[in-house]
């Protein structure tokens, strides 16, 4: 890249991709590559989830994420254990819906970025520089989606603790050319996101309390109805499958951390509550 | 050009001699185990001597500030793109020293009409037990020292002079043997063996020449001295974190508490 001032040979800012170009690795050609991979392998069954649905709502405490687990191809079910929910730091979750392995590679790098960029600078990221990260990752690989291949609709989940203020969870999501939105209450992706942001605005705005004030097993409770109302009018969502006793992955983002909703308390909430 | 290959060696001996000096008065590092992983511990001034480089591998330095943030830089470079392009897993401290920063020390050094690199460095990796911690010192030159594999219990030291080392290392070897030391006794342990090697680095200055006879020496006091210009710097590597980045940076509270009473 050419600048008009000589930069100093020792000039750091952190970005880490930039280190990566040096070193012959560029996202948007890397990210071309696996999505042509995947391409080829559509035709023979490869894995997408375009249809699915994942979710981020705000409640007390943070944020929830949960994110159904099946993948398709086409009208064929793939797999039933995928992992849409993607942790990239100690408080940042990307949910994905798009195809698994370009999402996995902008995942990666954006796990990596985060960590480059706190090591090298000596302190975290803000949450505005991580989610433009993101939207840089998007944007790069806009040419795939403008064919229609290797698009990934993701929300970004995070909860804010800089310098010991509390900035209480946020979330972002993004349309399929990487501009972001910030959602102010929830936000959700993929093919069942109609049905699920629609109940969402409902209860958000007659239920018996705003989504925000609801507690932890409330907001669990709600995100696996939610999945299983989704799930009932699109077939490439899965709710709770009994028959194979696969539950929806299920994080909650708080000021502690990231904890994710162990199966055992999942089955419990569904049986009486669901 | 250097046209006689004396003038060379003349050329490198000078610059050891002058980087040798301009190390003397650096603010000594001390690494010890403790129950749950490995401390290191300085008293610096304006600036921060002790660093992450990687999920497992902790960096600290004593010498120019700017030669060491261009090494510290260097390290988190190499670490992060190899992390990258390969795995987490195959970072390695090891290959780190060996492949990349020691033949770039060594070249710098060595050419003698490019600037040098200033300082002396302590770098370690914990791993899953204290046998396959990776702890090594790397000088200037290239050199590298890996530190103390034959006795089961890591520990080693970056000082000024070799004289500093030597008494802060038989310091630590008289004082404690104990390894399942807390983190407090081993900040206290830590604190004590810098004052020592901080004091023998300050008063070889004066005693050129002279043999270095066991001098009685009073580490609490020589710490509260300097704590007078600076503060205690610490930081932790799990050896079983709540996360995969097992460095921690300790804050002044706990710093303080610990070495309130040595």
């Amino acid at each position: 890249m050419d600048h008009p001032l000589p930069i100093p040979q020792f000039l750091h800012d952190g970005d880490f991709l930039s280190v990566l170009k040096l070193h012959g690795y560029e996202v948007a050609p890397r990210l071309a590559e696996v999505a042509a991979k995947f391409e080829a392998e559509l035709g023979k069954g490869g894995i997408a989830t375009e249809g699915t649905t994942v979710l981020a709502v705000k409640y007390k405490d943070g944020v929830l994420l949960a994110g159904d687990r099946r993948a398709t191809a086409g009208n064929l079910v793939m797999y039933e254990r995928a992992e849409k929910l993607i942790t990239i730091d100690a408080r940042s979750i990307l949910a994905i819906a798009g195809v698994p392995a370009v999402a996995f590679e902008m995942a990666r790098v954006l796990e990596h970025s985060f960590k480059y960029y706190q090591r090298s600078q000596l302190q975290e990221m803000s949450t505005a520089g991580k989610v433009r990260t993101l939207s840089k990752l998007l944007k790069e690989n806009l040419p795939l989606t403008l064919r229609g291949v290797g698009m990934v609709v993701p929300i970004f989940a995070t909860y804010e603790q800089a310098d010991g203020k509390d900035g209480g969870g946020k979330v972002y999501f993004y349309d399929a050319l990487g501009a972001q939105f910030e959602g102010v209450d929830y936000a959700a992706s993929g093919s069942g996101s109609i049905a699920v942001r629609s109940v969402l605005h409902f209860l958000n705005t007659w239920g018996d309390k705003p989504l925000a004030k609801y507690n932890e097993s409330e907001a669990v409770a709600t995100a696996l109805r939610l999945l299983d109302t989704a799930a009932d009018s699109d077939t490439a969502t899965s709710g709770y499958n009994p028959k194979s006793n696969i539950f929806p992955l299920v994080r909650v983002i708080t000021k502690e951390g990231i904890r994710e909703t162990p199966e055992t308390e999942l089955g419990r909430i569904y049986r009486s509550e669901v | 050009m250097i046209e006689e290959p004396y003038r060379w060696v003349e050329a490198i001996a000078n610059r050891r001699e002058y980087i040798e000096d301009q190390l003397r008065l650096g603010s000594p590092v001390v690494m010890l185990n403790y129950t749950e992983g490995l401390l290191l511990l300085t008293v610096s001034r304006e600036t921060r001597k002790i660093f992450e480089i990687y999920d497992r591998v902790a960096f600290s330095a004593l010498g120019h500030p700017a030669d060491i943030e261009r090494m510290r830089l260097v390290a988190i470079d190499l670490a992060h793109i190899e992390g990258f392009n390969r795995a987490v897993a195959d970072v390695s401290l090891r290959r780190l020293v060996h492949f990349g920063m020691s033949p770039a020390l060594k070249t710098a050094f060595e050419q003698v009409f490019s600037a040098p690199y200033i300082l002396k460095m302590l770098l370690a990796e914990i791993g899953e037990d204290p046998e396959q911690d990776y702890i090594v010192k790397l000088d200037y030159d290239g050199s590298l020292a890996r530190s103390h594999t034959e006795t089961k219990e890591p520990f080693d030291v970056i000082a000024g002079t070799s004289d500093a080392e030597a008494a802060m290392i038989n310091y630590l070897g008289e004082h404690d043997r104990n390894s399942r030391r807390s983190l407090e006794d081993a900040m206290k342990l830590a604190a004590r063996a810098w004052a020592v090697g901080m004091d023998t680095a300050q008063t070889g200055e004066t005693e050129e020449g002279e043999e270095t006879e066991k001098r009685d020496l009073d580490p609490e006091k020589i710490l509260k001295e300097n704590l007078k210009t600076g503060h205690v710097e610490a930081a932790v590597l799990l050896r079983n974190g709540p996360s995969t980045s097992r460095f921690r940076l300790l804050d002044e509270k706990e710093v303080r508490a610990a070495i309130r009473d040595l």
